[in-house]
């Protein structure tokens, strides 16, 4: 313990005994008790008892003083329970017959109150990892709270046993009779969890895991089997007979069996990718049935009996199974499967994706799944190309994709731009993609969605126009889109220097980095002039982390002019030096002509902090690469630093200093290295609310709580 | 039993982090998803594993409902939804939905990047969390299922501020928000109409206050920004951008053109222009006199206040700046403070470490920075005052109230007066502690139009408020409940009718033969019973109505006459009094 708040201690404890000084609120309690317990993580409880006797005496007061609020009665309490879970602090204070014992100290009446079975909770924590038989055991087996969940938590019947229990490793037979019997016997809400857990164990007798993953696909089976038409495909669980139950679950209401359902297909989503799922897993079944129950969603299902006529009814329009149902067949996409699922599940993307009534949280449900089917369908071996499927797919898909590009809901063109850009970064270089992407709008409307009133959807699109550029995919290549082809970089900079909205700017720069990281023609062109501008653009922006991703696009910038900054793994092997693109005066004449260093530098006393650090990272790298270059800096004995320190003062006032290009490099490398970076660099590197979040602060706080505190100090909301 | 049980997650007992779980009819309601500012770790979220606990949340809740824009009611939201995983639908009003993510996306940016915290929810999170808000107008019913409908109602406090009424089948639950009962200079008044819930959850942070005329407090702040400025000093006022800003705004501009002051008044830049952009947009959400004058003038288009730059902070001479963060914790309201404490011409209103009286204030680099400048706390906030709680009660008529966001203590006082003045019950339980209401849910029964026109034929004519009873046979048929006449019902189930009689042995005293015995009866009965048919029968038996009586001789007892008496059930009064009544014996014959 630091000595200031040592010696703020003995007032504090003074104030919280006092039933009518007023208390600052529970979080200050709170807090005090974290500070106690790091500072007993760090030294003796005892010692620190010791040294405290104000600590001791608040402990044997609260117990004794009458008003006092239970705030602070369980705050002491707990404190008790964190000093008493080292043993030797615990005899300490059984001596001093403070609260060794309390269950006896603590009023009976008091037990239903929430803030001293709280505390059992702390007491018991810390005993509870003890040896048994331990002193610190013994008469604190009171409490009847934190007892009762210690069972609960044994409960074979939990939902979720963790996988390697011992209570389930066990070898104990009436144990597995006993679940075997209680999967049977359960209701229908309570059987699914159960038997996703069993099928979760690692050993388990076989008979019961068939048993947990029948109850599992029941409803499926049942669903299946009331829509097939007979002959049809096998069923899910042919041969067994139908549970009951899960029929009249299905049919009994709306709200019953969209839950059911929900739970199963959830379920079986969770058990898919473990390793330890049934063998064989019946992916084709599977399919069929979440392929049935979207379609009894959407309305296209044709039932076979009266149960499935019952189940359209009830299913039609139930979005909540959409959407369970969607998340299903996207992780349905991981498993292999013969060609014509894969048409199928497509097909009832598409359908879904088209279909008028389909809600903007289905739609995006859809677009998810539809990305997950297409990125992991077969590919030809040896042939760049996608598969036999996937082109026609994308010719039916694009007129969807378009028309849900100029849907009403932001929601959803937002989720149809999010689609395209993920798709295009995958498969921007397939023949197939390009070829249906470029013979549709998408690419047009896309850039039309620049526009767009909502900032979310002109941050997306930015994005993706960003995306699709950058693989010449942004306009048709014919010589009448030209001009479009190349207006894009001065319609983003746009975006950038007028956009009311953060996001929409923030993609922008994202974009640019990407660009000159990858050598986009807009970039290479003019790749001083590119930067010069977007940095300017940036410099003034009063959104942080548009200025922030400037520095980043600065350090990419200055990676490709100096070389790539250096690795700091120690095991890698020494290279040598890559040789910098360019003699030193000259890459430093270029950065400081872009205008690199006054933004830079007005960075670093930039108001918001990880502004500031980034830009210390960023010119402490540039003073190492500098250091490499030691014939320059011996050359000159002393520069003539007097300009840049000259407007070192008005960089702190956060203006620019002058037209960007005009400082000389020599001067600026002597002010680099004239600047305390390290230490600007630790200061930084805490937080802004450090000081108020220290100890000390906080004691502070709530002594000084006591003057004040009436009326209405909740008006912060 | 159907019951309705409440359990706060966060707001039991205390301010902040509003998050109320609500069973009604075994819907699963989640109400509001706030956050707690006094905390850096994950305390600052409400305790979900107490929902998780239960398996998957989406399939838990039905739906989750926020009340309005402030992060102590939505501030988890991105949280619970993306990071947590609850993937069901989130209702709020249009402005809320609007204002929401810019507070969370500015929430976001203060708590990772200028404190450096990790493991919080990203831009991304909070687009993608929106995404499964579905928007509510006032007033209007929505069906999140088939059973559960939720319906909003103007609450004031902030811009599109709702209170929400949770139905399911005739159960309902009534949950305030934060709200306030006097209109304000931007917002109007907090309404619901007489819907009588089965429980009134509200908040109750002033509860025991009865907060004086606001019109002084706005005099007392007037006056001391005006003398501050005169003296050439600088005022700085904290706010959070969305609110109470605009109240002062609004204030602030009718006084400067009222005095013709000159002195210039800015508005910390981005974060409450966009709110004021919104109180333009929801123009029908704000107060009547707001509304009825935005045709020849905008109350929010000021032409006193301006954008600041931080330049102007340098500048000499007298200004007000109104900045955020409210708290002074960061962001630009911290830096103006530091640069203008020194000077005790200057003022503020500011954090909770100046209000409680700490002049000398440890800043970054350890450096202290002494306070000089004039230090005002003023309190302009809408919530609700004991009085106006009381109110809102009185006008929704509910079963039960429950007390949130409040303290202990207050919630206490407010209880009894509730308890004592209006005769309901109320309850203020802990965070995680949860309170079990039984409901008896009503049943619909219906009568039949015969039984109806029966109980009218026998000459009474329905009163109103007065109960009457009525006769019938209640059948359940098809999940239908229906009262008929048991003529129908036993037709209707295709019933034959059977009668049932209680039958007695009275044992007389009497010599004489049976005949004679029955003829002394039937003259006391004819005697006492004057209102009553009592008739003697050819085959010596007497009837009093249905009641039939019939006198044997027991061959061992020459003496003694038995009387044989039996009734129906309809006539049970009757048939007790005459057995009673013989049993006292008969009159003396006059021999």
């Amino acid at each position: 313990m630091d000595p200031e708040c040592a010696q703020l201690l003995p007032a504090l404890c003074a104030v919280l005994v006092d039933p009518r000084q007023p208390v600052a609120d529970d979080t200050c309690l709170e807090k005090l008790l974290d500070w106690f317990k790091t500072v007993t993580e760090g030294e003796s409880s005892v010692v620190l008892l010791q040294e405290h006797p104000c600590l001791v005496e608040l402990l044997s007061h609260v117990l004794k003083v009458q008003d006092l609020s239970s705030g602070v009665l369980s705050f002491s309490l707990r404190l008790a329970g964190t000093f008493a879970a080292q043993e030797n602090c615990f005899q300490y204070l059984q001596v001093r017959s403070t609260p060794s014992s309390p269950c006896r100290e603590t009023p009976a009446c008091l037990w239903p109150r929430r803030p001293v079975s709280s505390w059992c909770t702390s007491w018991l924590c810390p005993c509870e990892v003890e040896p048994r038989g331990s002193p610190a055991c013994r008469g604190v087996t009171g409490p009847r709270v934190p007892r009762r969940s210690w069972i609960t938590l044994k409960s074979p019947c939990a939902p979720r046993p963790p996988p390697s229990s011992p209570v389930f490793s066990s070898s104990d037979g009436s144990l597995w009779e006993t679940v075997a019997r209680a999967l049977s016997c359960l209701g229908p809400t309570h059987m699914g969890p159960l038997a996703l857990g069993i099928l979760k164990l690692e050993h388990c007798p076989q008979a019961l895991r068939t048993q947990a993953f029948q109850v599992l696909l029941q409803p499926l089976a049942c669903v299946l089997k009331a829509t097939v038409q007979a002959p049809g495909p096998p069923g899910l669980l042919d041969g067994t007979a139908d549970d009951a139950t899960t029929v009249d679950t299905l049919l009994a209401s709306k709200s019953s069996c969209a839950g059911l359902l929900c739970r199963t297909l959830a379920h079986l989503e969770e058990l898919q990718p473990l390793p330890q799922r049934p063998s064989p897993w019946p992916q084709a079944s599977l399919l069929g049935a979440t392929v049935t129950v979207l379609r009894l969603c959407d309305g296209s299902a044709a039932p076979a009996s009266s149960v499935g006529g019952h189940l359209c009814g009830t299913l039609a329009g139930c979005v909540r199974v959409q959407r369970a149902a969607l998340d299903f067949l996207g992780t349905l996409s991981q498993g292999t499967g013969p060609q014509e699922l894969v048409t199928q599940a497509l097909a009832v993307l598409l359908e879904c994706l088209e279909s008028p009534g389909s809600s903007p949280t289905v739609l995006k449900k859809a677009f998810q799944a539809t990305l997950r089917w297409l990125l992991s369908s077969p590919k030809t071996p040896g042939c760049s190309d996608l598969g036999p499927l996937i082109p026609q797919f994308l010719r039916e898909l694009f007129p969807v994709l378009q028309k849900r590009l100029c849907h009403p809901c932001w929601e959803v063109r937002d989720s149809a731009l999010e689609f395209l850009t993920q798709l295009s970064r995958h498969w921007g270089g397939q023949a197939d993609f390009r070829c249906a992407l470029l013979a549709s709008e998408v690419p047009q409307l896309a850039l039309q969605l620049l526009q767009d009133p909502e900032s979310y959807v002109r941050a997306s699109a930015v994005t993706a126009m960003g995306q699709l550029s950058s693989q010449g995919l942004h306009a048709p290549t014919s010589p009448e889109h030209a001009e479009a082809r190349q207006s894009l970089f001065l319609e983003l900079l746009h975006i950038l220097s007028v956009d009311s909205e953060g996001f929409p700017r923030r993609a922008v720069m994202q974009v640019f980095t990407e660009w000159l990281r990858d050598g986009h023609a807009d970039a290479a062109q003019d790749t001083e002039q590119f930067v010069a501008t977007v940095l300017q653009a940036a410099s003034r922006d009063l959104d942080w982390e548009v200025r922030a991703q400037g520095l980043e696009l600065a350090l990419v910038f200055l990676g490709q002019t100096l070389g790539p900054p250096r690795t700091h793994c120690p095991y890698a092997v020494a290279l040598p030096e890559v040789a910098p693109a360019q003699p030193l005066t000259e890459a430093l004449r270029a950065l400081c002509h872009v205008g690199l260093f006054d933004f830079a530098f007005c960075a670093l006393f930039d108001c918001d902090r990880p502004v500031a650090q980034k830009s210390c990272d960023l010119l402490l790298f540039l003073r190492d690469k500098i250091a490499s270059y030691s014939s320059l800096r011996e050359a000159r004995g002393s520069p003539n630093t007097a300009s840049a320190e000259a407007t070192l003062p008005r960089w702190r006032a956060g203006e620019q200093a002058q037209p960007p290009g005009d400082q000389e490099p020599e001067a600026v490398l002597a002010m680099l290295r004239s600047l305390d970076l390290e230490g600007l660099r630790s200061t930084l590197a805490e937080s802004s609310d450090h000081v108020e979040k220290s100890p000390q602060s906080l004691l502070q706080d709530m002594l000084a709580t006591g003057g004040f505190l009436q009326g209405d100090e909740a008006d912060c909301y | 039993m159907p019951e309705i049980r409440v359990t706060p997650l966060g707001a039991g007992q205390d301010v902040g982090r509003s998050c109320i779980l609500v069973s009604i009819a075994g819907k699963n309601v989640m109400l509001d998803c706030g956050m707690h500012m006094g905390f850096n770790d994950d305390r600052r979220f409400p305790d979900f594993s107490y929902i998780t606990q239960n398996g998957r949340l989406t399939d838990f809740l039905d739906c989750v409902i926020i009340s309005h824009f402030h992060l102590d009611h939505c501030g988890a939201l991105p949280y619970f939804s993306e990071m947590v995983g609850y993937d069901g639908p989130i209702y709020m009003t249009h402005p809320t939905q609007a204002i929401c993510p810019i507070l969370l996306e500015d929430y976001r940016k203060i708590a990772v990047d200028k404190k450096g915290e990790a493991n919080f929810f990203t831009s991304q999170m909070i687009k993608d969390c929106m995404k499964k808000v579905v928007a509510v107008h006032l007033h209007q019913t929505v069906q999140v299922d088939d059973e559960l409908e939720i319906k909003a109602y103007y609450a004031g406090h902030v811009l599109g501020a709702a209170m929400f009424q949770i139905k399911v089948g005739s159960e309902s639950v009534v949950y305030t928000g934060d709200y306030n009962m006097t209109p304000d200079r931007h917002l109007g008044a907090a309404w619901i109409d007489k819907c009588r819930p089965n429980l009134l959850i509200t908040e109750s942070t002033y509860a025991t206050t009865i907060r004086d005329s606001k019109r002084c407090r706005e005099r007392d702040f007037l006056k001391k920004v005006h003398e501050t400025v005169e003296r050439g000093g600088k005022v700085l006022i904290p706010v959070f951008a969305l609110g109470r800003a605009q109240e002062l705004c609004i204030l602030l501009e009718t006084f400067w053109e009222r005095m013709n002051l000159k002195v210039p008044i800015y508005f910390s830049t981005g974060l409450t222009e966009k709110a004021n952009h919104y109180y333009k947009l929801f123009i029908p959400w704000t107060n009547q006199k707001i509304r009825k004058t935005f045709v020849q003038r905008n109350m929010f288009e000021f032409k006193h206040i301006k954008a600041f730059d931080r330049a102007f902070a340098d500048n000499p001479g007298p200004m007000v700046v109104f900045a955020t963060p409210g708290m002074l914790h960061a962001g630009q309201s911290l830096q103006i403070f530091r640069k203008w404490a020194g000077n005790e011409k200057n003022m503020g209103t500011v954090g909770h470490k100046i209000l409680s009286g700490q002049r000398k204030l440890e800043m970054e680099g350890r450096q202290v920075l002494e306070v000089k400048m004039q230090v005002e706390y003023m309190s302009f906030s809408a919530h609700a005052d004991a009085k106006g709680i009381m109110q809102l009660v009185g006008q929704a008529e509910p079963e039960s109230v429950l007390l949130v966001h409040g303290e202990a203590k207050k919630m206490e006082f407010l209880k009894q007066k509730i308890e004592q003045e209006l005769r309901v019950n109320c309850y203020m339980p802990a965070n995680g502690e949860t309170v079990t209401l039984p409901t008896s849910p009503s049943i619909p029964v219906g009568i039949s139009l015969g039984l109806l026109k029966r109980e009218m034929a026998q000459g009474l004519l329905p009163e109103a408020k007065k109960p009457r009873l009525l006769h019938g046979t209640l059948i359940m048929k098809d999940s239908n409940f229906r009262l008929v006449s048991s003529e129908q019902a036993l037709k209707e189930l295709g019933l034959a009718e059977h009668q049932l009689r209680f039958t007695c042995r009275v044992h007389l005293h009497d010599t004489r033969k049976e005949q004679e015995t029955a003829l002394r009866v039937y003259s006391h009965l004819k005697s006492v019973l004057k209102d009553h048919c009592v008739q003697h029968l050819p085959d010596g038996s007497v009837t009093v109505e249905s009641v039939l009586l019939q006198a044997a001789a027991p061959s061992e007892d020459p003496g003694t006459k038995v009387l044989l008496v039996s009734w129906t059930y309809q006539d049970e009064e009757l048939g007790s009094f005459l057995t009673s009544l013989l049993k006292k014996g008969l009159p003396q014959a006059p021999s």
